[in-house]
Formats: structure tokens, sequence, C-alpha cells
């Protein structure tokens, strides 16, 4: 029996070791106990330990900048999830989609959140803008990332400028087409700009596959890394810390 | 407590003095505020609206197909041809302006002047009833984007010429016959 007692006692110490070594502090019931876990955990890291309740009042924030990040989120795993299935050719990329919306399982409503997540964000960015416009939080010390954010908000432009021309059906090339014509107006370089983003004269395999690539290399990339200076910036700068 | 966490609190205070002493006097002085942990005050308030969004997308995701036409097909244009919505205002700009004006030297303007706004906007304020001014540029602004978004939209049709079509039905056409 002690035997037994021993090793279950044992067993126990190892998984409290375990859990213990995950997670450090145990429940967060104590201000001091949570005030610690958000200063040692990687993930909690992004926000400060201690916050005024005027900067994170709902009203003031309505959490546009946050959902914006969460919908950057959604749409990476959701497109994860869209790249086992796609092939960014001229002559796979249509059918890919007809399966994905009727023969793969789930297929159907995770474009579709893919879809509607990207609009999304497009609002949900402009709309971040425009409160950190009216509540003139751009104002020293906050005017450079004032000038990331604007970026920020031309990337998220840009991804879903780029993801409209995957699906390759009429929809996607005709827009593509009409939105890349509008480079060519560019005095001298327009022509080139429009050459070395489609590959061609025309949007054709050479367009989906730099589209492709931008869109699932070479923006986020960008974004993510404009994000974390963004973020760290909120830190360093101070919140604005409502009107 | 450990001296760690001390330093942190002392270097804290100090950014936050030096905040204060450099804010311009109209920014609000928020350093009576109360003071809460982020973790989990803040954290819980983000998951929340996390959770809000991702009910809204799936509920979405389920009732509304995301459109997917025929296959592309380079030898068949539609009429009209239309950029992704949040590129019709500049589509719009396009069918009005000279295209080196309305395609490229515009655009460029907008970005530019946005990036330098903060430098711009000498006021100190950051009360909305101080910076009125600001504020009407800023609703004026987005009330002409949107406004051709819309139309670009809705009351674009044959040849991108203005058509109530667009409203009460979709004129769209591919090489002469419906699409």
């Amino acid at each position: 029996m002690t035997v037994i007692r021993a090793a279950l006692d044992e067993m126990f110490a190892v998984i409290g070791q375990m859990v213990g070594s995950v997670f450090r502090h145990g429940l967060p019931l104590t201000d001091k106990i949570a005030a610690r876990t958000a200063l040692t955990n990687f993930f909690l890291h992004i926000h400060p330990v201690r916050v005024r309740r005027s900067w994170i009042r709902m009203s003031y924030t309505l959490c546009l900048g946050g959902l914006s990040f969460f919908l950057f989120i959604v749409l990476t795993v959701t497109g994860l999830f869209l790249m086992f299935y796609y092939v960014p050719s001229t002559s796979h990329a249509y059918q890919d989609m007809r399966d994905l919306q009727f023969v793969v399982t789930f297929g159907g409503v995770i474009r579709n959140m893919h879809r509607w997540a990207a609009h999304a964000m497009v609002i949900t960015v402009w709309l971040h803008m425009a409160r950190v416009f009216l509540t003139g939080s751009y104002k020293k010390p906050r005017e450079f990332n004032w000038g990331v954010g604007t970026l920020l908000l031309l990337i998220t432009l840009l991804l879903s400028f780029t993801g409209y021309l995957l699906p390759w059906d009429q929809l996607s090339i005709w827009a593509v087409t009409v939105g890349t014509n509008m480079a060519k107006y560019a005095p001298i370089a327009g022509p080139y700009t429009r050459y070395l983003l489609i590959g061609g004269r025309v949007v054709g395999d050479n367009a989906l596959l730099r589209f492709y690539v931008l869109h699932v290399v070479g923006l986020p990339l960008a974004a993510f890394l404009l994000m974390v200076v963004h973020f760290w910036r909120v830190r360093k700068d101070g919140f604005s810390g409502g009107l | 407590m450990a001296t760690e966490t001390r330093d942190r609190i002392a270097a804290r205070d100090r950014v936050e003095q030096r905040r204060r002493q450099e804010a311009p006097s109209t920014v609000r002085d928020d350093s009576e505020d109360e003071m809460v942990v982020s973790f989990p005050e803040f954290v819980f308030k983000e998951f929340i609206a996390a959770v809000a969004m991702t009910v809204f997308l799936i509920l979405v995701s389920i009732w509304l197909q995301a459109p997917l036409l025929g296959k592309a097909n380079p030898g068949m244009t539609p009429n009209p041809s239309k950029a992704p919505w949040y590129f019709l205002g500049l589509q719009e700009l396009l069918s009005r302006f000279p295209p080196l004006m309305a395609g490229v030297a515009f655009p460029t303007f907008v970005i530019v002047l946005m990036i330098l706004v903060p430098f711009l906007d000498r006021n100190p304020s950051r009360r909305p009833s101080e910076r009125k001014v600001a504020i009407i540029l800023f609703a004026l602004y987005t009330a002409i984007v949107v406004a051709l978004v819309i139309i670009g939209t809705f009351f674009r049709g044959h040849e991108f010429v203005w058509d109530w079509g667009w409203v009460l039905g979709n004129p769209q056409t591919c090489g002469g016959k419906p699409c």
C-alpha cells in the first residue's frame, strides 16, 4: 500500500511540476499574481502589466485595433487551410475553388470566412484610423505610429487586392485587370510597373503566381513586421488615455 | 518586493512623468486615473471582442456565399468591369479626371498627406470641441470617399456610365450576353 501511495505522490509531484513549468504563478486571484502572470507570459507581454482604466474604455477604443489584429490572425489561419487545397496556376486554381466550395469538408465555410474577414479587416482598419483621428491620438508623441498605421492600412488593401485575383473567376481577372491598369498611368514608370506587377501584358499565369506569392508570403511578412513596430510603439509612446 | 519589480515600477513612473511634462497642456491629464492590471481586466475585454467577432464571422459565412463566377476568360470582358469595392473610389475618379491625375497624382498625394497629418495639424488640443476644423475636414474626406465608393458600386453600369440599373437590377453583360 505504501509503495502505491509513494508512487502516486511521486506522479502528482511530476504532474504538478509539469503544470508549474507552463503556468508559473497559479490562478490570477489577486492583482499581484495577475501582474506576475502578465510579466512572465509571452503572449500577454504585448500589454503593459498595469493600465489606467480610461485607456481601455470600450466606448473610447471600440477595440478596433485589437479586432483588426484578430482578423489578421483569423485570415492567417483560414488562409493556411485554403493553401492546402489551392494551386496557383490558371489550369488548377478555378477547379480548386469549386472543390473547396462543393467537395472539401467545411471548405466553403472556411473560404467564406476568409473572404468576409478580409472585407471586415478593411473596414475595421479604416474605422480604427477614424477613431484615432477623431480623438486626436496621433498627436505628439504618437506621430510616427500614425505613419506606421497608414502603411498598415495600405498593406491591408494590397493584401485584399492580391487575394481578389486568386479564385481565377471572371470577377477576379477583370477586377485585377482594371486595378492594375491604373498603375499604367504613372509617367514613364507606369507601364513598367504594371509589367512588373503582373509579369506580362495581360493578367495570366505569371500574374496569378506573383499575386499568390505576394498574398501568402510577401505582404503578410511586411504586415507582421509593421504590426510588431506598431504595437511596440503603442507601449513606448504611451496609450492616448481617453479624452 | 523584488528589486527588479521595484526598478520596473520606478522606470515606468519616470516615463510617465516625462510624458506628462512633454504633453501639451490641452491633452487630458490621466495621471490620476485608476490603475488596473491588464491581465485579466484588459485581456478579458479583448477576449470578448474576439469571441464576438468569431461568432459573427461564422454566422455570416454560413449564410452568405462568397462570390464565385464562371472561370476567368481573358477573351470575354464583362461590361462594366469593376475593381474591388475599396478601389471603386479610384475608378470613379478615373472616369472623371485625366488618368495621370486621378490614378497616380491623387492617391499618392492622399497617402503622403495622411502620413503627414500629425505634423500639419499644429493644434495641440485633443478635445473635439477645440478641433472643429480638423474634424470637419476629416468628415468631409470620409463622406467623399464613401460617396465615391457607393456611386462606383451601385450607380455605374455599361461602359461605367451613370446607371440606376445597379440598384434596380444588375445589367452586367459578357460579350453582349448576360453573364
